[in-house]
């Protein structure tokens, strides 16, 4: 029965057999041809795929030069950052990612934004920084949950610091990410690195070739985490470094500057009358580059913007302030080079001059009486130079400006440089469409009315005079082509003069500049002209009843003090030029500033005599 | 003449009598696999190609054990064995412990294993016994393939509910290619051919969770989730391609070294042979499995009982759909269903699986000539 039941269900079972022996057949050979499509037919694309997955080429971004002081100290460098970056392409889901992230690190809505946008403009295997300058602990927590968070990387990166956070700030300037505009101008592949920071204003921006260096690419295995398994460095495109620059200044010098201002605002150039490297150059007060490079919070840029002493203004090269008093050494010098005057020829100073219907009045209450040149320069008398002016007219006052470096912007390598003005005729007729008056001489003969300099300008005036050769050109970076410095073409004779009776403004008894510091400075054999520099206009009713002293005025409408000066009188090797905005009578608290730098630079420069220390003191 | 196979000869004996061949091209391939899973895990013998070794010499071990075990005490043991497998698989529904998603494990004091597991073995030794007691007459009739489907359609439905897509459509095939086998009419089997045309859909969409639903439809359209279920297909078709006709050699394979094919011990090993050994070593491979599976059919052929020769084919097809399925997966033919490469996919149950199949399969050729009884209906 078994037999007869089994029998017949061998063949059907064989015949089946076979048939699912075909189709098995022909399953395998569908699967032996796939094989050979995707190993022979394909193979070369899965190759260059399987090394698309492998390699990466990555940006390598160059460290930054640094910028030094003449004698090598750091002013710009690369510190340590801690940071975090992204790799989109290897985030899963990128909304959690960041929730994840900021639940560590909180992240502002601004900051989630531009994360975002950075995401959006970049390739998916760019990095893209989440945030810097995390602290350790915070940088270590993330580094604790980076299994969980795949794409997203701590690294440690190198950030610009500013040592000195701040006195350096305006020369230096700081960096920032590349913006649009940049990415625009220039096809460096490292502007588009979103860790990449480039130079936003200042020696900064101004030697950000120097600096920068230039991009390295380095090839990267990476595993489907997007780990670096490895590096294949190949010599050919590593990254090079950007080079130092170095800049004429003197850091000792300048924070010694920043001591000397306090809390005051204003400019302060130290230039070397030979070669016209600045030592100092200073705008106070100041605010820390540092946080620029970080990232401004919006309390720290509201602090900076409603500050009424304007920290980012860079009143050493921008500034545009009257020279007030220490423009009367133009005068001087255009008088004598115009062969109408004789300097000994006396004008008698009764404190006021009569111009059609206006008065112009003397600083001086009661007047100087009779004035010669070189007593004007000394006591400061307007009336003397009104005087002169009216003589020799404003035409060739301004020639004599212009040769002294007034109306120009000197190119010091970086930008920010003004011109100032200086004034003429043809000036006011071009700017203001009205003809030049009288009265306007007048203003400009004291340096008042239309006649804006910067602290530099008063500097380079200052040095040009001291030389008296040479017209003086300031400069800042170190190798930088200056060429020739053009002839001043003023009669030696004349420049000994109007040096001789600035040296009687510092060191004679009786100059605007003695009388401040009683003795001077024992062995600094200075000369110097003082200035006050007025902001506001003083009505007849004030003027007949009684000036008001600065002090009872607000900050904003007190006197700008000014001062010019250059030492050693006999052998001049440096000039400076310093604007205290809003500071007061003229020879006080420039002139003690500038006395102090003169000494100070001598020192540093062993020019100078050591002077006691009871001198100093009163000096300051 | 003595009858060497009857069970009182000798036990040296009868050992000689097995097929050492399947015995020794088994053993081939478990020691591809060994070399494989060294490979993907970068020569680190004890991160699986040493744990898959010891787990091969001991699965031999059953193998023999089973091999030496008379025919009918297997065919005794069909149904019981079914009931077995079908009450563990309830207590995975029950008390099963999640793993990655879905209860497929049963962690019983010692071990931690998958029933679904032991049902493959299970619904074939079923299915077996079945059509050995089924009288001819009634394989197509309505009574017949009712008690076939009652056999079949049990153990799909809790898989299912594991849930294992893969496992599902093994033991599925598994057992429609039984019961081809067993010799329905080509009526029924157009008629199930139509049933299944219109019930496909419905499984789809009723009969399926989310993701394994968002497998199927990446697979249709790659390009509908790059990142996520597509991803390990694209990078192993890379890694596969990128080994080319020779491939980049042993252990240079840079795919895998990066962790770029993800499971690549596991489910996608054969992505390691395909980039190290390229063409050459694939094809190889799949020669390897098909002289396997051409010796047990060669093998069924000789067994003179239906429940012998059902059995070993119903467990050589099992055999032979874990290939298809994990190479059509590898190779981008078929969705992601998490099916391993048997013997060289790293992973305990699946070796202990198809090693104690091969035990049944040798038994059967073992015990060709015996007579077994059968069961009335």
């Amino acid at each position: 029965m078994a037999e007869r039941d089994q029998g017949p269900d061998q063949a059907v079972i064989t015949r089946r057999t076979a048939m699912l022996g075909a189709g098995g057949i022909g399953i395998f050979s569908i699967l032996a041809s796939r094989l050979y499509y995707l190993q022979v037919v394909k193979a070369e694309d899965y190759r260059v795929l399987s090394d698309d997955n492998r390699f990466n080429f990555n940006i390598t971004i160059p460290s930054r030069g640094r910028i030094l002081d003449r004698h090598g100290e750091n002013l710009a460098v690369n510190s340590q950052d801690y940071r975090v970056v992204l790799i989109p392409e290897q985030v899963n889901d990128m909304e959690a990612t960041l929730k994840r992230v900021s639940d560590i690190l909180p992240l502002r809505d601004k900051t989630l934004k531009r994360i975002k946008k950075d995401i959006r403009e970049h390739a998916g295997f760019v990095p893209i920084l989440i945030d810097d300058h995390l602290d350790w602990k915070t940088f270590s927590a993330l580094n604790l949950n980076i299994p969980d968070l795949p794409g997203v990387i701590p690294e440690v990166g190198e950030g610009r610091a500013y040592p000195d956070n701040g006195i350096f700030a305006h020369t230096l300037g700081y960096v920032g990410r590349a913006d649009p505009r940049d990415v625009e101008k220039d096809k460096d592949p490292l502007l588009r690195q979103p860790t990449f920071r480039i130079g936003k204003t200042g020696v900064e921006a101004a030697a950000d070739k120097i600096l920068r260096g230039s991009a390295g690419k380095l090839k990267v295995e990476v595993n489907a985490l997007g780990r670096i398994v490895r590096e294949w460095p190949e010599p050919a495109d590593e990254a090079v470094n950007g080079r130092d620059v170095w800049l004429t200044l003197d850091a000792e010098l300048q924070r010694y500057g920043a001591e000397l201002f306090e809390e005051d605002s204003g400019g302060l150039a130290v230039i070397d009358v030979m070669t016209g490297e600045l030592r100092t150059l200073l705008s106070m007060p100041t605010f820390d580059g540092n946080l620029f490079v970080s990232g401004l919070t919006q309390d720290d840029m509201d602090a900076l913007n409603n500050d009424e002493k304007r920290p980012q203004y860079n009143k050493v090269l921008s500034g545009g302030y009257p020279p007030a008093s220490t423009f009367k050494m133009t005068v001087m010098l255009a008088g004598l080079e115009s062969g109408l005057i004789d300097p000994s020829d006396k004008t008698f100073c009764t404190q006021r001059l009569r111009l059609g219907n206006r008065t112009f009045h003397c600083w001086k209450p009661g007047g100087h009486g009779p004035m010669d040149m070189r007593d004007a320069l000394k006591n400061s008398c307007d009336i003397y130079f009104y005087d002169l002016s009216q003589k020799i007219g404003m035409d060739n006052i301004a020639a004599m400006g212009r040769k002294l470096g007034f109306g120009t912007a000197f190119d010091i390598g970086i930008s920010g440089v003004k011109s100032g003005i200086m004034p003429d005729p043809a000036w006011k007729q071009a700017r203001l469409g009205n003809g030049w008056r009288m009265g306007d001489t007048l203003n400009a003969s004291i340096g008042q009315g239309f006649v804006l300099a910067t602290p530099l300008q008063l500097a380079v005036m200052a040095g040009r005079i001291a030389n008296g050769k040479k017209a003086l050109t300031p400069n800042l970076l170190i190798g930088q082509d200056l060429g020739e410095m053009a002839d001043l073409d003023i009669n030696p004779e004349h420049i000994a003069f109007v040096q001789d009776a600035m040296w009687a403004v510092c060191e004679e008894p009786g100059g605007t500049a003695y009388r401040d510091n009683g003795v001077g400075i024992k062995g600094l054999d200075m000369a110097g002209k003082t200035g006050t520099g007025q902001v506001r206009g003083i009505s007849m009713s004030e003027r007949q009843s009684r000036l008001r002293k600065n002090k009872e005025l607000p900050w904003k409408l007190r006197d700008h003090s000014i001062f010019v000066g250059y030492a050693p009188h006999d052998a001049p090797r440096f000039a400076v030029g310093c604007v205290v905005e809003h500071g007061g009578s003229g020879s006080k608290r420039a002139a003690a500033i500038v006395r102090a730098m003169l000494q100070r630079v001598l020192e540093r420069d062993g020019l100078g005599a050591k002077p006691d220390e009871k001198a100093e003191g009163e000096a300051l | 003449m003595m009858n060497p196979l009857s069970s009182r000869a000798g036990f040296a004996a009868k050992l000689y009598e097995v097929n050492w061949l399947l015995i020794a091209l088994v053993s081939l391939v478990g020691l591809v696999g060994v070399a494989m899973i060294f490979a993907a895990t970068d020569g680190v013998w004890s991160r699986g190609a040493q744990q898959h070794l010891i787990r091969l010499i001991f699965a031999a071990g059953v193998m023999l054990v089973i091999a030496m075990i008379d025919m009918k005490v297997w065919y005794a043991l069909a149904y019981p064995a079914y009931l077995g497998a079908l009450l563990l698989l309830i207590g995975v529904d029950v008390m099963g412990a999640s793993v990655n998603g879905s209860q497929r494990w049963l962690d019983l004091p010692f071990i931690r294993f998958q029933p679904s597991e032991v049902m493959k073995l299970a619904i074939v030794l079923a299915l077996a016994r079945y059509y050995h007691d089924l009288p001819k007459w009634r394989v197509s009739r309505v009574s017949g393939l009712f008690g076939a489907a009652i056999i079949i359609l049990l153990p799909m439905a809790l898989i299912l509910r594991q849930p294992d897509l893969g496992t599902t459509l093994l033991v599925a095939a598994t057992g429609i290619a039984m019961v081809f086998l067993a010799g329905v009419n080509w009526r029924v089997i157009g008629g199930a051919f139509l049933a299944g045309t219109i019930a496909l859909p419905l499984f789809f969409r009723f009969g399926l969770k989310e993701y394994q639903r968002s497998r199927i439809l990446t697979f249709l359209d790659p390009s509908r989730d790059p990142t996520g279920a597509s991803y390990h297909i694209t990078q192993s078709k890379i890694a596969l391609g990128s080994g080319g006709v020779s491939g980049k050699g042993f252990m240079n394979g840079t795919q895998r070294q990066l962790e770029y094919v993800p499971e690549n011990r596991t489910d996608f090993i054969f992505t390691v042979i395909g980039e190290e050994f390229g063409l050459v070593g694939s094809l190889m491979t799949m020669g390897l499995y098909i002289s396997v599976i051409g010796l047990c059919i060669w093998l069924s052929i000789q067994c003179k009982h239906m429940f012998s020769r059902l059995l070993v084919l119903g467990l050589t097809t099992t055999f032979t759909l874990y290939i298809f399925i994990n190479l059509g997966m590898v190779m981008g033919l078929a969705p992601v269903v998490g099916v391993p490469l048997p013997l060289i996919s790293y992973g305990g149950t699946v070796i202990l699986t198809v090693m104690a199949g091969f035990g049944l399969i040798l038994s059967a050729h073992l015990h060709r000539k015996n007579e077994l009884p059968r069961s009335q209906y």
